[in-house]
């Protein structure tokens, strides 16, 4: 097998290990950047099933801005704490985790909102 | 305006890939560029265990180290940010010719329909060059821009070109880099 092989072999166990060990409670994580990307695309995938969820239902205004804060906080919260028991102070304090791709999660959530909406209600004129 | 929207997602990942290709092509590539990547990232980590090892110990030596250091890691990167920029420039006024060549294709074309009202400071942005006052409409700079937040930086990350945690918090601290979506 030549090196890039291998390499491209070695980066896909890893990326299964940490599938694996994502989804495993209590996971041990001695690779910090590897827990904080976990945490990085799990608020992206957050962000667009929300979006794509207040779409739908639909959700609108200032709450529905505010519930995704929310929920996504509340989410990541219960992970790090409950599931995964990690000890923040670790990786700066829970302030570092809460910040940990949220922008790009926001961004992510309001362009599956705005394009959901818009496809199912942006015919209909709504009153906000 | 559905297929609009849709239209200007698929826009914004076009451009997000050939963004990312051509910073390949002039920037990642190179043996400078990947060399200096390397040596930030690695001293970086060093600092930063450093820091966190020696923190709040009052030893001078340590202190010296530190700051010898932190002068090392400062000059390497502002290294880096000289090989990155004048592909950036390049790339930043592809980019802005464009951006005013989409501009002026969905100029005063409600794109999407907002399902909240924008705060005052935003509707500039939200509702530029269209008529009208229903500001939940949308205009295109908007979603392109909302796009380019989410989509660039995500497939920066995907494909390994994002600065690693370490080196961007360091080089935050010493040398103000751009954040990534408006290279």
């Amino acid at each position: 097998m030549s090196t890039k092989s291998k390499l491209v072999d070695n980066k896909g166990k890893d990326c299964e290990t940490v599938w694996r060990k994502a989804f495993k409670t209590n996971a041990e994580w001695p690779d910090k950047e590897e827990f904080l990307d976990v945490i990085y695309w799990m608020r992206q995938a957050i962000g667009i099933i929300l979006g794509l969820f207040w779409g739908l239902l639909p959700l609108k205004g200032f709450l529905g801005l505010l519930l995704f804060v929310v929920v996504n906080a509340a989410v990541i919260y219960f992970y790090v704490n409950n599931f995964q028991t990690i000890d923040e102070e670790e990786y700066g304090g829970m302030w570092e985790i809460t910040k940990e791709g949220f922008m790009t999660s926001f961004a992510g959530f309001l362009v599956t909102w705005i394009i959901v909406f818009t496809g199912l209600h942006g015919s209909n004129n709504n009153s906000l | 305006m559905w297929s609009d929207s849709l239209l200007i997602v698929f826009i914004s990942i076009c451009t997000a890939f050939l963004g990312e290709g051509l910073t390949w092509i002039l920037v990642y590539r190179t043996e400078k560029y990947q060399k200096l990547k390397v040596e930030v990232e690695r001293q970086s980590k060093k600092l930063e265990k450093r820091k966190e090892a020696h923190g709040d110990s009052l030893d001078k030596q340590h202190k010296k180290k530190i700051e010898r250091e932190e002068e090392r890691l400062k000059n390497n990167n502002r290294d880096l940010s000289l090989v990155k920029m004048k592909s950036m420039f390049a790339i930043g006024f592809a980019f802005t010719a464009l951006l005013s060549m989409f501009n002026s294709i969905f100029d005063g074309r409600v794109v999407a329909k907002l399902p909240f009202y924008p705060i005052s400071w935003i509707q500039g942005l939200s509702h530029r060059n269209l008529t009208g006052d229903d500001y939940t409409d949308c205009s295109f700079i908007f979603l392109y821009i909302l796009c380019t937040m989410s989509i660039r930086q995500n497939i920066q990350k995907l494909l390994g070109f994002a600065p690693s945690r370490a080196a961007s918090k360091q080089g935050g601290a010493l040398f103000a880099a751009p954040p990534a979506q408006f290279k």
